[in-house]
């Protein structure tokens, strides 16, 4: 019962080959005056090409620093990644690789789409300049046909008068023009692996809607593989295939996205999705997840989640729990309900959890507290 | 928390005026005016009595200075009054002046070594004395003994029915309906506050002089009423007026054009410092908890400063009442000496709270007050506000551009467009049987967590017209995916749309077609849309 899913093949062994993304057991911990803050802390999962992974967490569980990390573009120090932790990217271990050979991955096999593009794009280059600069780079292409390419590219994230456009700056653009440029530009050199980091956290509604289902067009045109960092389980519902939900910097649940959002089997990913707020709660309280992030100097001993968590007894302080398969391959939790020591109060759990996400309705509101 | 914590408002001992009939205005602004002169006059005969008395110039300045000052401080003392009348001012005045003068004497007396009061110096104060007191008291008493100015204040709050603000707001555009709707329900209990035709402009100065070369129409021309109790909510996307038309409701800035009724006051016409008791009634809950607290006050002062305002002046009462409100938010008594970056987001927006509800308001404004927060901390401060709401009888405008919080937290909902109000309608009307284009776009970008029900959205082309040159006609024609399937008729380029009452009485959408959309539509729209010409229609 205590196999886990973070035991990767063999260390230093590359992965089958249609995994495009094997992260083993990754930890980027950050040493600060303070300490150590272990802001990534042996995390695996992997990506299978053309497909789509969601990495779900509130702020400060280590979503964006995994996409930094993968991308090394971490400053080393303070960032530092721990030894036995590996990241095979298309059949090789990036994160021994050396820096110039990974310059040369980065921007053509995988690209990276960040959060807030107006502090993303540089303000003094066009955005022609900006896109055309990685063309040229890796295609090894003249200059007037990495233009043509950056306006082919816009073109295709769906930028009226592209011809025009390339040649204006970052600031003549709205919000969601300039996350459709960041787009283009991670697109531009068709890379196998496009991570997106909260792509649409700064965006309108509307536009929101805009940029997921250009996201999942060109995706699908292309056929790269995406990872979606996000913390809007909507978003994650909406896009991707597989789930992780991360917190405190460690994986607590992963499985297919049908099989995480509809069953969830870690307290905290059953938390969020009670937490959000919808028209079958209405009328009675939501029910909060209690307390707050725990501070990454002062982590619980063992399970991180425990002082927030409901259903946590003794063991869940005293024993570090592993991320324990359940069922079907692939689908696991970080908790103990799904050891046999648990395996008890797991109905009641699972039960509480089912009340909680329909029950609002049915309580009265003078004894909702 | 616990439940009933004893949790009172402070008593401001303060009557509400409206604002006086322009006669009286006048009145006023003559004693004022007399009262300048007198000073001035004063001041002269002092200047000549010393330049006449052939003193030195240096000398003169010297006696003259710590009368001017005792003058201005007695002024400023006069005017911080916190019931003051026209009685007041005019005692602290006199006294004033006296003050000059002995000040002046004393000073003379101290260089000169005689003294300053023999002769023609105190003739000269007890007259100007005497001349205001003589010009001032009987127009103070003509104002005293004016009917309209007694009843305002025997009766205490001048009550204003909704009759009588309408009847002088005939002129403003499009308010027809509203006059229907106000005369249609009482203005008792039922309705808390009601907004008829309000505007907000933003003038664009540029140019070397700074000129006006332009005006964002930031809330242009907005009607609705939110009743005692509930939550009405107003949601948009960013830069559609929704905050402005937050902060221009509670008057922290003053409206272009309109009128906010709250609870039978009309406040743009109640007077600066009658607002002080009006306010503690309506507060704000801002956005952002790392920009709304001032990061060099510790939390009593952030707190309390409102209480100190509404005259809690007395330290130890006022800490207490921090405490009650830091408990009654879920926050630890003995938090009042920290800073604010001793918390942690959710606490901050706790904070927030507790600041708006440390005066115990009836209506609070909460300006997307969990957009900031994570999921988990979110449903807590929403939990928080629905508790709140229960306990202390609150009614919240509610501004949010999350569509799940919406239909979750409120009762009636107002979508904005561009400075519009576009729909009105409770929730259920409004998600279930949306009635415009833009609403109908709206809730299908609402990406929903569960996997089952991926759909085909309705994405909107293009981005939110700028508010500085709004469309013609229906001004979200220009995105609109309803003209397209009508054959783009002209009507909606150049007639703009009333806010009109479809059906049952709640529900009001302004659109000409509102009664074309229906969910067969909707889907063929979505279904033969193309995504990557979704950002066409942008105006360069």
């Amino acid at each position: 019962m205590t196999e886990t899913l973070s035991a990767p093949a063999v260390r230093g062994v590359p992965p089958a080959r249609d995994v495009l993304l094997d992260v083993r057991d990754m930890r980027t911990h950050f040493r600060v005056l303070d300490g150590v803050v272990p802001a990534v802390d042996g995390i695996s999962f992997s990506l299978r090409r053309g497909q789509t992974l969601g990495i779900v967490g509130e702020s400060g569980s280590g979503k964006s620093v995994t996409a930094l990390t993968i991308m090394r573009l971490l400053d080393i120090p303070p960032a530092e990644i721990v030894e036995g932790s590996e990241v095979w990217f298309d059949g090789r271990e990036i994160l021994s690789m050396p820096i110039d050979e990974m310059r040369r991955i980065r921007g053509k096999d995988m690209a990276m789409i960040f959060q807030e593009p107006l502090t993303s794009l540089n303000p003094v280059f066009t955005v022609g300049d900006q896109i055309s600069e990685q063309v040229k780079l890796h295609l090894k292409v003249k200059p007037k046909e990495a233009n043509e390419r950056a306006i082919e590219s816009l073109r295709t994230v769906g930028i009226n008068s592209p011809e025009r456009r390339v040649k204006q700056y970052p600031h003549e653009l709205s919000g969601g023009m300039r996350q459709r440029v960041m787009i283009a530009m991670a697109l531009s050199c068709e890379p196998k692996l496009l991570i997106a980091d909260e792509p649409t956290t700064a965006l309108d509604v509307t536009i929101q809607a805009q940029i997921l289902e250009l996201l999942k067009t060109v995706q699908q045109r292309t056929g790269s593989a995406l990872m979606l960092i996000t913390h809007d389980l909507g978003v994650v519902a909406e896009m991707v295939d597989n789930v992780i939900v991360m917190y405190a910097g460690q994986v607590v649940e992963n499985g297919t996205v049908h099989e995480v959002l509809l069953e969830p089997r870690a307290p905290y990913t059953m938390g969020l999705l009670e937490s959000i707020p919808s028209v079958e709660k209405r009328g009675g309280r939501l029910s909060a997840i209690q307390g707050v992030v725990p501070s990454p100097f002062n982590l619980p001993p063992a399970c991180r989640f425990q002082p927030r968590c409901p259903y946590a007894w003794e063991r869940c302080s005293q024993v570090i729990p592993n991320l324990y398969s359940i069922g079907t391959s692939g689908r696991a939790s970080r908790c103990h309900l799904h050891t046999p020591e648990g395996a008890s109060r797991l109905p009641g759990a699972l039960e509480q959890h089912r009340l909680a996400m329909t029950v609002g309705r049915t309580l009265p509101t003078g004894e909702a507290r | 928390m616990t439940a009933g914590t004893t949790f009172r408002a402070p008593k401001v001992r303060s009557r509400l005026r409206t604002r006086p009939p322009e006669r009286l205005r006048n009145a006023k602004g003559l004693l004022y005016g007399v009262i300048g002169i007198v000073g001035i006059v004063v001041v002269l005969l002092f200047a000549a009595f010393f330049l006449l008395s052939s003193e030195g110039a240096l000398d003169i300045l010297i006696r003259f200075l710590p009368g001017v000052g005792i003058a201005i401080v007695a002024f400023f003392a006069a005017r911080s009054f916190r019931d003051r009348t026209l009685w007041s001012f005019v005692a602290a005045t006199a006294i004033g002046v006296f003050l000059a003068g002995f000040g002046a004497a004393l000073v003379f007396w101290v260089v000169s070594g005689r003294s300053g009061l023999d002769g023609n110096s105190g003739f000269f104060i007890v007259l100007g004395a005497l001349l205001m007191a003589g010009i001032g008291l009987p127009i103070a008493t003509n104002m005293a003994g004016s009917r309209k100015w007694f009843l305002a204040k025997q009766a205490g709050p001048a009550v204003v029915t909704a009759d009588e603000i309408l009847a002088e707001t005939s002129e403003i555009v499009g308010l027809e309906e509203g006059m229907a709707a106000i005369a249609a329900e009482p203005a008792k209990g039922g309705t808390l506050i009601s907004v008829r035709g309000l505007k907000k402009h933003f003038p664009i100065l540029g140019g070397i002089l700074r000129r006006r070369v332009g005006t964002v129409y930031a809330v242009d021309g907005v009607d609705f009423d939110v009743r005692a109790g509930e939550v009405f909510a107003l949601v948009g996307e960013s830069g559609c007026g929704k905050t402005t038309l937050g902060r221009t409701l509670l008057q922290l800035t003053p409206p272009t054009a309109g009128k906010v009724v709250f609870d039978g006051y009309e406040l743009g016409d109640v007077e600066e410092d009658d607002m002080r008791p009006l306010r503690r009634r309506m507060q704000i809950i801002f956005q952002d908890p790392f920009g709304s607290l001032n990061p060099r006050m510790p939390v009593s002062d952030i707190i309390g400063e409102g209480l100190f305002a509404q005259g809690v002046t007395d330290r130890k009462e006022r800490d207490k009442r921090v405490e009650d409100a830091l408990e009654v938010v879920g926050l630890r008594r003995d938090y009042t000496r920290r800073f604010p970056h001793e918390f942690s987001g959710g606490q901050r927006q706790r904070i927030g709270v507790a600041r708006a509800l440390a005066l115990n308001p009836d209506f609070i404004v909460c300006d997307e007050p969990v957009s900031a927060l994570d999921v988990s901390i979110q449903s807590q401060v929403l939990n928080l506000l629905l508790d709140l709401k229960r306990d202390f009888n609150l009614t919240y405008l509610f501004i949010s551009h999350n569509l799940s919080v919406v239909e979750y937290f409120s009762d009636r909902i107002g979508v904005m467009y561009l400075g519009k109000i576009v729909e009105l309608g409770t929730v259920e009307d409004l998600y279930r049987d949306p009635r415009h284009p833009y609403t109908v776009a709206l809730l299908s970008a609402i990406p929903e967590p569960d996997p089952r029900r991926r759909k085909k959205r309705l994405v909107l082309k293009g981005d939110v017209p700028s508010p500085a040159a709004p469309p013609s006609g229906c001004r979200f024609h220009t995105r609109c995916w309803l003209r397209e399937q009508l054959g783009n008729p002209e009507i909606c380029a150049t007639t703009e749309p009333e806010l009109r009452n479809l059906g049952g009485a709640e529900h009001r959408s302004a659109c000409h077609f509102a009664e074309q959309i229906n969910d067969a539509t909707v889907e063929r729209v979505a279904a033969t849309q193309s995504v990557v010409e979704t950002a066409a229609a942008d105006p360069a």
